[in-house]
């Protein structure tokens, strides 16, 4: 530990948005030489607090402090010049430019007014081979997966030659080599003297990683102090306030278990010769590396993508559903992982969201009842704990309650086969724990629920059975009595350990 | 007391709202100008100005579903000519009311509405491409039909509808509030008026919760054929005679007065009652720039300088994305 | 210039060349297409291989050209311009006014190029900082620019001098030339920090400010450009013509829209090339003059420019329904 002056600091920010306060006096300061962890559930605060340090917000009271210097704010262009690197969870990159002009974006070596390729090809390969980027440094971004794109983004941090790197859940998309990558990179940039805010939900990340922990709750700091003496277990009693064990419901069979859906040799996008059934009273997982075709497999039974099979039986139904309509009319409802573009109507009510798949399925010219619609949407938001006013825009809700939103407006509809695309993404502890217990509901009810998740240990605890894919195949199908995250984990990366059931 | 408060938020709501204040600045813009000009504010005039309102009204109502469902339609100008020049050719010699002229032309005008709407649903062109493209193509098919000359009317209920005032009032104003009183109800009291602020507001999420897509893009564009269609009956009404470029001005006319009347450009909100009070608005201004008697050039400034200015007054969108 | 960018060759690691050639990613078919269209015009009008026909050939493709790029620019920041037309116009009035003038053809050229900036650039202004959408903005701008080419020039008239006429329209390919200064230059400009900020601006406005790129001058300075790339066109369309006319542009509007449209630019900005936009205006100039040839009556024209921007457009959707 040095006792260096802080690079970076906010002393007592407070912060509110239409008059909610979402920061109180929350003081944080980054030490040259330490990785310093946020933590927090979705909601307490942390990508404001880093809008605030980086400059893209102003703070409402109290101030901010580079090298020791005090302002009451300072401008993102001030942050960029002091060397405060940001490397955000929506990236900053343009999809039409190569990796090298999306690197030096911004900041270009210049010759005579002009950008200078030459020197940008290098510095830019620099910090490439930092990251273990090792493409063309021509190729367009646009053409990289997600997780390279993530660490052209990095990259694109350090060409900056950052004194503070502020990085927000850098690795939620990143594949287990690409974050060892990182990590020996961050140890590496921490030996240098860089002040590291490292924000992640993955408290084994966390452990290994900080020296420094603060924690947020509810735009309050409870924790800030040396990582040294603490487990993981108490940081999530730091985070929620409760014991970690607590957040998975107990699992139980349920009864009356019967097929319905059936697909054989199914093929929709990136999945491939799939065969699966689907059963009521039970919760279907679907996990493995994130994309490897799970989403389509998804989307080609909810008939929102094409999608053929040899043979296929949906709710008594001889065919896939061709259009999310049909699929809705035989008793399916999607809920899809990113709620702001696919989930929801942002702009438009609460209540409106709510009620959007009544109206989609109604004859075109059938008239609204008002006086029935707010019953409905009083009902809904009541069952799900949807708080607040149903006239306010989805967009002011949190993750957790628009996930709510994304879910409960099926409900009316009752329907039978529920796909849920990563429901617990970016949701808090504490939703993640009510969106366990109505799963297990919905199956206790007889509801067939598939449930795909990018979080292993959800899917060990809640699932009845795990169905794991890997480049478009399914390749296991684990009963509950064999599931752990060791199982899944094994069959995801492609090692041969456990049998494939039939 | 409940009831009150329950009422006083909806009131200064209904204040605050877009249509209300586009009201607000037509009936201001009126009074300054009847009580400053001669002759602007008699009954005769400002019955002349919503008889005007009433074809842009039209135009616009068609236009004001396909902005609200995300899409624009830049043929409405193309098919108000088309269904001008087209009615008087499309008369049937048996027919002494010039019913079924009437009729076959409002469906030849759905017609190429839908086309707009198939190429926007299923081809995926965008609606700005598939419409102008449809305009291109119903100009050129125009000069071919009607050649350079004006065709003129011979059907007793178009002419009617252009020309008789029962009770004082013209039948088009009458035809305008009873399309209106459709469009607000099918907008905001039906299932399918919900669907299409839905797929405005975000396509993608409307079609994951069931929302039949393509057969609701296809309708609005069938709406906004059929209202320009009208129009056209309208206006062919009026002026007694049809011509290529009869319709040209309600292009401009139709996209300002929905966004004059709050109706958001990138889609998802908006409503029909700001559009009314909105075409008023138009019509106003246009009144007022030719009561000024300036040349067309100085005319042309006035008018973009103004709905510059209007949308600078009450515009803004809010960024989204 | 080639020093600064040019690395093909050199000890480093070359990038420049490489990333020229990446942008031509999914023009082939495009490319192909103009081919085809270039050999059947060929073929049917054997005298463009003349001098004098190619010049007569691109000097009627030169300001489709440049009103392309003027709309594929704003398209490329994510917005569009309904009023090239007009502007083209209001460039055709001043150099038919001015040049004959006392200030002549340098100080004509001068005002024009000045209108051009200056419109485009309050324009750009209006939708940028005040945040207006685009399309109602330059519709109303449309009104404006054109009113004002009606003052300028109430009726057809006024007069560019002869020799220019001759210079830029006559029987050599002085258009052809000007063209590849004008690719030159756009070339130039993408090799700045603001000319390349322009495709973060279309793409990714957030990231592109959060990672320090003027995103809002880099969009106002499109607009500007695209208002300069339109009255020059004007000049154009003036010296070919000798004369002003306050609505000849009209109809550019749409060509440029679907120019750029056939060219791959997309319209939510940061997708398409402007070698794509250019290849496009080329497509369309030479679909027009085949049909000419062809015989077709310029009403049969317009029916089938329709159609074929429209099935131009909707072929890559039939074509990924098919698969």
């Amino acid at each position: 530990m040095t006792d260096a002056a802080p690079v970076l600091a906010a002393r007592g920010v407070s912060k509110s948005f239409f008059g909610n306060p979402v920061l109180r006096d929350v003081s944080i300061a980054l030490l040259p030489g330490r990785v310093h962890a946020l933590l927090g559930e979705n909601g307490a605060g942390k990508s404001t607090l880093i809008n605030i340090l980086s400059g893209a917000l102003p703070a409402d009271g109290g101030s901010v402090e580079i090298d020791g210097r005090a302002a009451a704010r300072i401008t993102p262009p001030e942050a960029r010049q002091a060397g405060i690197a940001v490397v955000q969870q929506e990236l900053s990159l343009t999809a039409s430019l190569s990796i090298a002009e999306n690197i030096g974006l911004g900041d270009y070596p210049r010759r005579f007014g002009m950008i200078d390729y030459r020197a940008l090809a290098d510095r830019a390969k620099s910090v490439c081979a930092l990251v273990g980027l090792d493409e063309a440094l021509s190729t367009p971004v646009g053409t990289l997966p997600l997780g390279r794109r993530q660490m052209v983004e990095i990259a694109k941090a350090l060409y900056r030659k950052p004194r503070a790197l502020i990085l927000d859940e850098p690795t939620s998309s990143l594949s287990a080599t690409e974050t060892a990558i990182l990590t020996a990179l961050l140890v590496r940039l921490r030996a240098e003297g860089v002040a590291i805010l490292y924000i992640s939900h993955r408290l084994n990340e966390v452990m290994a990683l900080c020296q420094h922990v603060t924690v947020l709750k509810d735009g309050g700091v409870t924790a800030d102090r040396p990582l040294a003496g603490t487990d993981a277990d108490g940081l999530v009693r730091l985070m929620v306030g409760r014991d970690p064990g607590d957040l998975f419901p107990r699992w139980q069979r349920s009864p009356s278990a019967s097929d319905v859906v059936s697909v054989n040799g199914f093929s929709a996008g990136l999945a491939r010769d799939i065969d699966l059934d689907i059963r009521t009273g039970e919760v279907l997982g679907i996990g493995g590396l994130v994309g490897q075709g799970q989403e389509d497999l998804l989307l080609g039974i909810y008939g929102a993508i094409p999608a053929k099979a040899t043979t296929a039986s949906v709710n008594g139904a001889p065919a896939l559903p061709s259009s999310p309509p049909k699929a809705n009319a035989l008793g399916l409802a999607y809920v899809p992982a990113d709620r702001k573009r696919e989930g929801l109507h942002l702009i438009h009510s609460i209540a409106t969201n709510l009620l959007l798949p009544a109206f989609a399925r109604l004859p075109a010219l059938t008239l609204r009842h008002r006086s029935a619609e707010r019953e409905t949407v009083r009902e809904l938001a009541a069952r799900f704990a949807i708080k607040g006013d149903p006239a306010r825009q989805a967009q002011a809700l949190s993750g957790g309650n628009q996930q709510k939103v994304a879910l409960a407006k099926w409900m009316p509809h009752d329907p039978l086969v529920l796909l849920l695309n990563d429901p617990t993404r970016g949701v808090d502890v504490e939703t993640k724990r009510e969106i366990y217990i109505m799963l297990r509901q919905f199956a206790a009810a007889g509801k067939a629920v598939v449930l795909l998740s990018s979080d292993t240990p959800e899917l060990v605890h809640v699932c009845d059975r795990v169905a794991v894919m890997r480049e478009g195949r399914l390749v296991a199908m684990l009963d509950h009595g064999e599931l752990s995250e060791e199982a899944i984990v094994a069959a995801a990366v492609g090692a041969e350990r456990r049998r494939q059931a039939a | 007391m409940s009831a009150a408060g329950s009422v006083m938020p909806r009131v200064s709501a209904i204040l605050r709202s877009r249509p209300f204040l586009t009201v607000a600045v037509v009936a201001a813009v009126w009074i300054v100008a009847g009580v400053t000009m001669r002759g602007f504010g008699a009954f005769g005039h400002l019955r002349y100005l919503v008889e005007l309102a009433a074809v842009i009204g039209l135009v616009a109502a068609g236009q004001t579903f396909v902005v609200v469902a995300g899409g624009i339609d830049l043929s409405v100008a193309a098919i108000v000519t088309v269904s001008a020049v087209a009615l008087p050719l499309l008369s049937l010699p048996g027919d002494p009311t010039g019913m079924s002229a009437v009729l076959a032309t409002l469906a030849l005008s759905t017609a190429i509405g839908l086309a707009n709407g198939l190429g926007v649903a299923f081809l995926r062109v965008h609606p700005m491409i598939m419409t102008l493209a449809m305009a291109t193509f119903l100009q050129g098919l125009l000069i071919l039909i009607a050649g350079g000359t004006a065709i003129s009317l011979d059907n007793p209920l178009v002419t009617w509808l252009g020309n008789a005032r029962p009770a004082g009032i013209p039948v088009g104003i009458l035809l305008w509030l009873a399309i209106s009183a459709a469009v607000l109800v099918v907008m905001h009291a039906t299932a399918f008026g919900a669907r299409i602020f839905a797929l405005g507001a975000n396509p993608l999420a409307a079609a994951l919760s069931g929302v039949p897509v393509n057969a609701t893009t296809i309708a609005v564009y069938g709406i906004s054929g059929f209202t320009a269609g009208l129009a056209g009956v309208l206006v062919l009404g009026m002026n007694g005679q049809g011509y290529v470029g009869i319709g040209d001005p309600y292009l401009l006319a139709s996209i300002a007065a929905v966004v004059l009347g709050g109706t958001s450009i990138l889609g998802g909100l908006g409503t029909y009652a700001g559009t009314m009070p909105g075409a008023l608005l138009l019509v106003t201004i246009t009144a007022l720039i030719t009561v000024v008697n300036a040349s067309p050039g100085w005319r042309s400034i006035l008018f973009g300088s103004l709905i510059l200015g209007l949308l600078l007054l009450s515009g803004r969108e809010s960024a989204r994305r | 210039m080639s020093a600064t960018t040019d690395t093909e060759g050199g000890r480093t690691i070359p990038l420049y060349w490489p990333v020229q050639a990446n942008r031509n990613a999914g023009l082939g078919g495009l490319f192909v297409v103009v081919l085809l269209f270039a050999i059947a015009y060929g073929v049917l009008f054997p005298g463009l291989f003349t001098l004098s026909g190619f010049s007569k050939f691109t000097q009627s493709w030169f300001p489709l050209a440049l009103v392309a790029m003027a709309q594929a620019l704003l398209m490329l920041t994510g917005g569009i311009s309904l009023a090239i037309g007009a502007t083209v116009s209001l460039g055709a009035v001043i150099a038919a006014t001015t040049m004959s003038g006392p200030l002549g053809v340098a100080g004509g050229s001068v005002v024009v190029a000045l209108a051009g900036l200056g419109f485009g650039a309050a324009t750009g202004l209006i939708v940028v900082k005040l945040r207006l959408p685009a399309i109602v903005v330059t519709l109303a701008g449309s009104f404006i620019v054109g009113g004002a080419a009606l003052l300028i020039l109430p009726r057809p008239g006024g007069a560019v001098p002869g020799w220019l006429s001759d210079l830029l329209a006559g029987n050599t390919p002085t258009a052809f030339v000007l063209l590849l200064a004008v690719a030159l230059l756009w070339k130039l400009y993408l090799a700045t920090p603001l000319g390349l900020g322009l495709y973060a601006a279309g793409d990714n406005p957030v990231g592109a400010y959060r990672s320090g790129v003027p995103v809002d001058a880099a969009r106002i300075a499109a607009y500007a450009i695209s208002g300069l790339l339109s009255t020059g066109a004007g000049l154009f369309v003036a010296a070919q013509t000798g004369s002003g006319d306050p609505v000849i542009g009209t109809a550019f509007t749409l060509n440029s829209i679907a120019a750029a449209v056939l060219g791959g630019i997309g319209f939510l900005g940061g997708q398409g090339t402007m070698r794509g936009a250019i290849a496009g205006s080329l497509l369309l100039s030479l679909m027009i003059s085949v049909m000419f040839f062809l015989g077709f009556t310029p009403v049969a024209q317009y029916v089938a420019q329709g159609l074929i921007i429209i099935g131009a457009v909707a072929l890559p959707q039939l074509r990924r329904l098919k698969r």
